[in-house]
């Protein structure tokens, strides 16, 4: 009986294998069931005077994919049973870009680093059965590349013929937060240029819109600012292992022209020990021990936030900085303050007696300084949760505040009236579940367990947060914060687990996990066709065979 | 003023003059600077050299000159320079057998029986710059002592030296089986990732390469004969390992020190089987799975067969004379009885020979293992053909003990040899979340995640009484490939699977805190290498020995 059963229930998941492999799934679609192939001579036409550079590049990098790609069906056989359909199919030789009437013809870059919440991304993508010209509209050059992205995501490839089974296909779509970000640790350990720029690559094929660089921690300063380059000449791990202004021009254009726009983190007034090794005067505790008294992991150091010096030198070093990126985002940390550093150090003890200022008073007048500081440059000053949760900081109302430590957290934050990007270590740290790290030391990593993808993917923006608040949230991040991570693994602990949230932010929340699963084999297949290394997350034989690998198949 | 003094404290007490992994049994040095000369030469005394040992020391001088690895301190090696002019130099290294002693191959000396395997070698290196050596009784001692010789260098602006010279080693293997287990079933690795990971496993002296290399998802092997299986069960027809990728990895594992023991794994995980020969897999591909099978697809074969049980001694044959291995793995795990219980063909072959499904098995077991036995190898089987069943084995099948290392006395007390290969301790896949679907809350069966210190922490012979400690033979870190493939081997498996290669070759009881430099180092050194071991710590914890520690 079982072997009658078995050739049913076979057909029975063969219907299942329609489902386009778009991620972030958009908002509005639908597809037919006729198939389509590319024209030998297919090209992509732009209907705009004047149109600007990188959207050129962007379409350069689109029909590379195309070409490119090779990647075939995850069904059993990959697409070669599509073949005959695929000779009899129609095939589409253009698709047209076109920026709807009155829309301002701006470059991808300069969209993609308006203020957050003025970005236009959307779009609207129609392809035809009949091979007749495809078009893709959008109020923004910006809206035109997350529209290209969609379209790389429609085609597959099996002898020779790059095709679609899905046509008509009409999209509409548009984000539902406009923060959809990653965050990378470049201090615990380095990553040359090249990582960093395939990582903004992966990103924006997921139509992520910000990328937050955490650039230096205690450990190392990687970071050659103008003015202060002694910090990364005394503070990098090697001269080697140093982002120069070059190097982040570079990032931030490339990152620019994929629809990213670049968050630079000076974490102050802890997380600085490194400055030390150039300016001892303006840090307390530095490399103290134990270190388990004075920081949450080695090596202890923190500015002497007390003192006029130091926080004048903190307000010029962000000035400057915030002149090597053009957002208008900028963090400033401000998390895991440790207070018995200062406690212990005389310098500050001194400080304090002298202005006749509590610590948390200092605190605040450190943080407006620098606030202001960085304001005058034209930022809005990004901060951690502690700032408002833990600490009496006056906080300019449009400061935005990333909730790290618990999603728990993010209700009060709300409720100061903030907003908030998600980056909750209970659902999109990265790092979690591969062991303690601190040495001499049997142990499970702090945020135990592993976040998975679904883990992720189930998170609610919302959840906790009152109707009248909901504005405030801009979105959220998976970050990776790398004491075990480098370029050795980079890509296998991001990918394609990062493309979680980055649904979970553009679609929506409240997607189906089970669904998704497909879509996302499919994501990671085409990364991996891209160079990018994303992991399997089941047995190829599971990637071919939708459902079968469920719990309950 | 009181860092200050940390600091210069930290730095003498801690900082590792040599980092060799795995650390000699026995090892003197010194505190004199060597460098290596620019001319430096590795030759073989004797006549009849063999071709596997000649290649190993070109290896190992290529490696000294491309390691190009900086101490592991702050500065990486700048603050030694200042001793390179007063430094002798080293011009030659002198590889001779011991008196008695006559060449064969590294490959037929590593192919021989684990217990008959000769591994030691002594090492020396003056500190005057007069010729270093090394001896051994076998050339597979010739070549674990050129690991070592290989892990003593660094190097700064140009200079390859050591710190530590002289240097004298006595060293061999606490443990005759030091293996790492590959699944290439649940997701497919080209030759390309498989030959690096055995140059990586030969750097850390694991001489046994366990290969998983048909389960129930795939059937990438060619086996001459039963080509069949591949042809219908490989993912594809890229990806399949022919007779030609077989005989290369043998050679290149021979090469290195390393014996490759294959596995076919039956009459469990065999559902692709059916691809070729539907009549012979019961409940293939049934549903729901999860009352068949521990993990999708379902599938087992029909052992009560007797045409099956032939056919699989025939298949066994066959692989059998493709690997040269004494030791050949017929599995032997997660044997699902329930798929036997709904599977008529199975229940009507019981009946007819009046015979329960445990004395089937038994019957199944003795065939395909004395098949085996007449191409000369010594069956190898998972912990349940013992523990949970009721079939006759020889003693001397050794047993792989996975599923927990509470089983392993149990097996002692069976009287079999084994090889250590918990979950709990060396699962190198364990803590990456479930992977099934339409299941967002699981976790993975055998979380947490194993950490090198976990697995370094092992006792081979924990409630072992002496004699059953002479069973253990040794053994290893497995990977697991449900959520593995090329592109996070060597982030998975580098460089925690050297923890159990030090823990079997140096003896247990190792010190975490004073091998965390040393491990350290290696990875680097993996690195530089070509091979994607992670970051264990942050760089700067990496360059400041103990200043990371939990209680520093």
């Amino acid at each position: 009986s079982l072997a009658m059963k078995l050739p049913a229930l076979l057909l029975a998941l063969a219907h299942l294998h329609g489902v386009l492999g778009l991620w972030p799934l958009p908002r509005s679609l639908q597809t037919g069931s006729s198939a389509l192939k590319l024209a030998s001579n297919f090209d992509i036409h732009v209907n705009i005077a004047h149109a600007p550079s990188d959207l050129g590049s962007a379409i350069a990098r689109t029909k590379s994919f195309l070409k490119n790609d090779k990647l075939g069906r995850l069904v059993v056989g990959r697409g070669t049973l599509d073949s005959n359909v695929v000779q009899r199919a129609g095939s589409l030789r253009t698709l047209e870009l076109s920026l709807a009437p009155g829309s301002p013809v701006r470059s991808i870059t300069d969209e993609a680093r308006l203020p957050i919440g003025t970005r236009s991304e959307e779009y609207a993508l129609h392809i035809p059965a009949d091979g007749f010209t495809a078009t893709l509209t959008a109020n923004s050059t910006l809206g035109l590349l997350r529209g290209l992205t969609t379209f790389e995501q429609l085609w597959y490839e099996a002898s020779g013929q790059v095709y679609t089974m899905e046509t008509p296909v009409s999209i509409s779509d548009s984000p539902a937060y406009p923060f959809r970000g990653f965050m990378l640790d470049t201090s615990r350990n380095f990553f040359p240029v090249s990582d960093i720029q395939r990582t903004l690559d992966a990103m924006s094929w997921v139509k992520m819109s910000q990328f937050h660089w955490h650039v230096t921690d205690s450990q190392s300063f990687p970071l050659e600012v103008p003015g202060f380059t002694e910090l990364a000449s005394k503070g990098a791990y090697a001269s080697s292992m140093v982002y120069s202004p070059q190097d982040v021009q570079d990032i931030v254009a490339y990152a620019g022209a994929r629809g990213i726009d670049v968050m630079i983190e000076i974490d102050t007034p802890g997380h600085t020990a490194i400055i030390s090794a150039a300016h001892p005067e303006h840090i307390a505790c530095a490399e103290a021990s134990p270190w388990t008294t004075f920081a949450n992991e080695p090596p202890p150091g923190q500015l002497r936030l007390a003192s006029p010096a130091t926080t004048n030198f903190t307000a010029d070093l962000l000035a400057s900085v915030a002149r090597m990126f053009p957002s208008s985002l900028m963090s400033t940390g401000g998390d895991e303050l440790n207070t018995e550093c200062y406690v212990q150090d005389p310098e500050t003890q001194a400080d304090l007696k002298a202005s006749g200022r509590t610590l948390e008073q200092a605190l605040d007048v450190f943080t407006r300084t620098t606030h202001a500081a960085i304001r005058a440059e034209g930022k809005t000053p990004a901060v951690w949760e502690e700032m408002v949760l833990e600490h009496n900081v006056t906080l300019g109302n449009d400061t935005v505040v990333m909730v790290w430590i618990s999603s728990a957290n993010a209700a009060a934050v709300a409720a100061k009236n903030f907003r908030i990007v998600h980056g909750p270590s209970d659902f999109f740290y990265l790092d979690c579940g591969a062991g303690e790290w601190v040495g001499d030391d049997v142990a499970n990593s702090w945020c135990d367990p592993f976040k998975t993808w679904q883990k992720s993917y189930t998170f609610d923006p919302q959840a906790n947060i009152s109707a009248s608040q909901a504005h405030l949230v801009l979105g959220g991040e998976q970050l990776l914060w790398t004491e075990q991570s480098g370029p050795e693994n980079l890509d296998s602990i991001v990918w394609p687990r990062a493309a979680s949230s980055t649904e979970v932010f553009w679609s929506g929340p409240g997607g189906n996990s089970t669904t998704a699963l497909p879509r996302l084999h499919d994501l990671a297949f085409r990364m991996r066709q891209r160079g990018v290394k994303a992991i399997p997350l089941q047995p190829l034989w599971c990637a071919l065979r939708e459902g079968q690998c469920n719990i309950n198949s | 003023m009181k860092l200050l003094a940390l600091a210069v404290l930290l730095a003498t007490a801690y900082s590792p003059a040599s980092a060799l992994w795995p650390q000699p049994q026995s090892l003197q040095t010194g505190s004199s600077t060597l460098r290596l000369a620019p001319g430096f030469q590795i030759t073989v005394a004797g006549r009849g050299v063999p071709g596997d040992l000649l290649a190993a020391a070109g290896r190992t001088k290529q490696y000294l000159t491309s390691d190009k690895l900086g101490r592991l301190v702050v500065g990486r090696g700048a603050d030694d320079a200042h001793t390179f002019a007063a430094a002798k130099t080293l011009s030659r290294l002198t590889l001779s057998l011991e008196k008695g002693a006559s060449f064969a191959s590294i490959t037929n000396e590593a192919q021989k029986a684990p217990e008959e395997r000769d591994e030691a070698y002594h090492l020396v290196v003056p500190a005057d710059g007069s010729g270093a050596s090394i001896t051994a009784n076998s050339t597979l001692g010739l070549f674990r002592g050129l690991a070592t010789f290989g892990q003593l260098w660094y190097e700064h602006d140009n200079t390859v030296y050591t710190i530590s010279a002289p240097v004298t080693i006595a060293d061999k293997p606490a443990y005759p089986y030091r293996g790492f287990m590959l699944d290439t079933a649940r997701n497919y690795f080209p030759v390309s990732d498989i030959k690096r990971t055995l140059d990586a496993m030969s750097w850390v002296k694991i001489n046994q390469f366990h290969w998983h290399v048909v389960d129930s998802q795939s059937f990438p092997l060619e086996i001459p004969g039963f080509t069949d299986l591949a042809d219908k069960g490989a993912y594809s027809s890229s990806q399949t390992y022919s007779l030609a990728d077989v005989r290369d990895i043998v050679s290149y594992a021979g090469a290195r020190g390393i014996d490759v023991m294959v596995e076919i794994d039956t009459p469990g995980h065999t559902a692709v089987i059916a691809q070729a020969h539907p009549d012979f897999v019961a409940c293939a591909e049934a549903t729901p799975w999860a009352s068949f099978a521990n993990e999708p697809p379902a599938g087992q074969l029909r052992f009560v067969n007797a045409t099956v049980t032939s056919y699989i001694a025939d298949l066994f044959t066959a692989a059998a004379k493709i690997f040269p291995s004494t030791l050949f793995s017929t599995g032997g795990d997660e044997l699902n009885t329930n798929c036997y219980a709904v599977d008529t063909p199975t229940q009507a072959a019981l009946n007819a020979s009046g015979s329960t499904l445990e004395e089937a098995l038994n019957v199944f077991t003795q065939k395909t293992h004395q098949a085996l036995e007449a191409k000369g190898k010594t069956p190898v089987v998972w912990e349940e053909m013992v523990l949970v069943h009721n079939v006759t084995l020889s003693k001397d099948t050794p047993v792989l003990v996975w599923i927990s290392s509470d089983n392993v006395k149990a097996v002692a007390e069976a009287g079999h040899k084994l090889i250590h290969a918990a979950s709990d301790y060396f699962y190198l896949d364990c803590g990456g979340g479930g992977w099934v679907g339409d299941f967002p809350s699981g976790n993975s069966w055998c979380d947490p995640f194993k950490t090198w210190q976990r697995s370094y922490s092992f006792d081979p012979v924990a409630n072992l009484t002496d004699a059953e400690s002479k069973l253990v033979l040794g053994g290893q870190h497995l990977l697991w490939t449900e959520q593995s493939g090329p592109q996070n081997l060597d982030p998975v498996v580098w460089p925690r699977a050297a923890s159990s290669a030090e823990l079997f070759w140096t003896g247990p009881g190792g010190n975490i805190s004073a091998a965390l430099p040393r491990i350290h180092d290696l990875a680097y050194r993996f690195r530089q290498r070509g091979v994607n071991a992670i970051a264990l710590q942050p760089e700067w914890c990496a360059l400041r020995a103990g200043a990371c520690d939990i209680d520093a």
